[in-house]
């Protein structure tokens, strides 16, 4: 018997093996940067390097895990519209915009320590350290969020 | 006896070197962030517990020894009290409790105490009681920084590691619960390899989770509950022989533990033997007294087997009587999730709505329910009531309910209930033959039967045969128990063993065991 709090409507509930678990992403900012929510038309142009800097004049750096990553298969195709070896190529291009972590705790490292830094991390890796910034005005956890699915 | 929170020299080397690790991975151009990581020989920092009485204090670390490795959730509460009547103010007393008791108006009452005393405790408690605070009240976003807070500064204290992977289990996160473990670098708390056992099964890894088994009855070989967690998880796995003969040993090394009793019945069940399933609950049911909700909770697994043999007058008989033992105990939310499941398996729609509005009427009495509960139990409700508009083509309810159950999951960041908006949305959508939208939903609700049983369909449809392969395989190999177990799997099964059966366009492929 494992324990397993009580409180919950579904007592009786199975949890069902995972086939393939959706992906809950979040996006993140430093906790000095003043914008709160981006469009998610604006965030590609971040990601792809075509706007360079926040609307305070601050430069964007992007930090990201690996592009062969699980999380990282979704903002590949939802931001980058690129293959792992293509965003790699990009990324190589883009040195010094473009950072790669190799965990989600590096992501939050380097996101909290450098201003302007944004980067994409699982929702449950999610500290005090950084500020969660809505895309479209939604927040990870709701629907329709962009980073969300598999 | 308070437990301390040590730093030291060798942290601070620590954390130096790492530092300049950093700095020299930033120089390669891959940023790590090794510090979080646990190191072998990092300090052991441990919650603090405050409380005026120290033996209050020496309760609650048995309390928590006794629930987290013997899984003995009675003795456990039984001590928790008896630590509360030393020290009312006990903070942390109280939401162990709270998160711990068989009792749902004791669980509601304790949640308010815990949360009206954080202030005689510790910043650090204060910080754990908050987070199951906003896990409750659905603010996932607080509840998730809060836990990280709380594990950054106990990577290794195992209760902390303990609550932080039950919640993650809960939330389906499966992945970062053994994450979580694993950086904890423990290795020596029999409770922790049970749960993460149960972990890397749900995630149907069974190669890894048997070893774990292995060394859970290694670890306490005087103790049921190993034996019982090895039964359930082969019973996951399909190997119900060996797992009646885990339950049996369980039940040899300790008589009372009730639990494997009952999972002999379970596992009749599941083996399709619906007789002697009930002789088993019958047997456990008169030799041993159970709390509340294990009382129901077996009650209604026992109900279950009606539906398993297509007995809808005697599951009704069933169900009906733990609704109004419920009733008569005040226990709303049980008594409203009862009848929502009633509504779930009646072929005759207008009985069905009948039991729906039984549920909300059950559920708005609100009575000994944590306000979360009544919130989960709602869009549950929601749900089933969109199935049955679904059966009669009632267009305009479909929709109302449906935007009804959208907003409810827009507003309440709750996992629960958006998967049951994720559930209800692909229902409609597969029924409006909008395969794409249907699966990008029902992706959303894996932990259904229902939903898994459409999505295997929706993927044969749109001519994703491994999706739909893979989907199948894994609903075919379903042994759990539950309602939505006994009404979708046993018919899914049949037809998917059956080369000429093609129920809802899932394409019939051999079933791998």
């Amino acid at each position: 018997m494992r324990h397993g709090r009580l409180l919950s409507v579904l007592l009786w509930a199975v949890v069902v093996p995972s086939l393939v678990q959706a992906r809950q992403l979040a996006l993140v900012a430093d906790t000095g940067n003043a914008t709160a929510n981006v469009a998610s038309t604006e965030l590609v142009k971040i990601f792809n390097a075509h706007t360079r800097t926040w609307p305070d004049g601050r430069p964007i750096t992007i930090v990201l895990r690996d592009p062969s990553s699980a999380d990282m298969q979704l903002v590949l195709r939802k931001l980058f519209n690129m293959s792992p070896d293509q965003a790699r190529s990009f990324i190589q291009a883009h040195k010094g915009a473009i950072v790669v972590a190799d965990s989600d705790d590096a992501v939050i490292h380097f996101v909290s320590t450098t201003r302007g830094a944004v980067g994409v991390i699982d929702l449950y890796s999610l500290t005090k350290d950084v500020n969660v910034l809505k895309i479209d005005g939604k927040l990870p956890v709701e629907q329709g969020y962009l980073l969300r699915g598999n | 006896m308070a437990r301390t929170h040590l730093i030291s020299k060798t942290a601070i080397r620590i954390a130096t070197l790492v530092l300049a690790a950093f700095t020299l991975l930033i120089a390669a151009g891959v940023v790590s962030a090794q510090e979080s990581k646990v190191a072998p020989d990092a300090p052991t920092a441990t919650l603090p517990l405050t409380s005026k009485s120290p033996e209050a204090q020496r309760l609650v670390i048995e309390a928590m020894r006794v629930d987290l490795d013997l899984v003995e959730q009675e003795q456990c509460d039984v001590m928790l009290r008896q630590a509360i009547k030393l020290d009312p103010d006990f903070a942390m007393a109280h939401e162990l409790l709270a998160q711990n008791s068989l009792d749902p108006a004791e669980q509601v009452v304790e949640n308010g105490k815990a949360w009206a005393l954080r202030g005689h405790a510790s910043p650090s408690e204060r910080l754990l009681i908050e987070w199951w605070q906003d896990a409750t009240d659905h603010k996932l976003i607080s509840a998730i920084t809060k836990m990280n807070d709380v594990l950054s500064q106990y990577p290794r204290d195992k209760w902390v590691v303990f609550m932080a992977t039950n919640w993650l289990i809960a939330q389906t996160q499966f992945e970062r619960a053994i994450a979580v473990y694993e950086r904890s670098g423990i290795t020596d708390s029999p409770g922790l390899l049970n749960n993460l056992g149960y972990t890397y099964a749900y995630m149907r890894e069974f190669d890894k989770a048997f070893p774990l088994m292995d060394k859970y009855v290694a670890a306490l070989p005087k103790d049921a509950n190993p034996e019982d967690s090895y039964a359930e998880i082969l019973r996951m796995a399909g190997s119900f022989t060996k797992s009646l003969d885990h339950y049996r040993a369980a039940l040899a090394i300790d008589p009372q533990f009730y639990s494997s009793q009952f999972g002999i019945a379970d596992t009749y069940s599941l083996m399709g033997d619906q007789v002697r399933a009930r002789q088993e609950y019958e047997i456990a049911f008169q030799k041993f007294p159970l709390p509340e909700l294990h009382l129901v909770q077996w009650q209604t697994r026992e109900a279950e087997t009606y539906i398993r043999e297509g007995d809808l007058k005697g599951a009704d008989h069933a169900f009906q009587s733990i609704a109004d033992y419920a009733h008569s105990k005040h226990m709303s939310q049980v008594e409203a999730d009862t009848y929502r499941q009633m509504a779930m398996y009646q072929p005759d729609p207008k009985q069905a709505l009948e039991f729906i509005s039984k549920a909300e009427a059950a559920l708005k009495e609100g009575k000994n329910s944590m306000q979360a509960a009544i919130h989960q139990e709602q869009a549950q409700i929601l749900r089933a009531h969109i199935e049955i508009a679904l059966k009669t083509s009632n267009h305009q309810a479909v929709h109302t309910l449906l935007v009804r159950l959208s907003e409810m999951s827009a507003t309440s960041n709750d996992h629960l209930i958006d998967s049951a908006y994720q559930g209800a949305a692909g229902a409609v959508a597969f029924s409006q033959h909008k395969y794409d939208e249907a699966i990008s939903h029902l992706e959303e609700d894996k932990n259904n039967p229902l939903s898994l049983k459409l999505l295997a369909a929706a993927y044969q449809k749109i001519g994703y045969s491994a999706g739909a392969k893979r989907t199948s395989d894994t609903l075919a190999n379903l042994n759990d128990a539950s309602l939505e177990q006994a009404m979708v799997v046993p018919t899914f099964r049949k037809c998917y063993e059956d080369p000429s059966c093609s129920s809802n366009g899932v394409k019939p492929v051999s079933l791998k065991k």
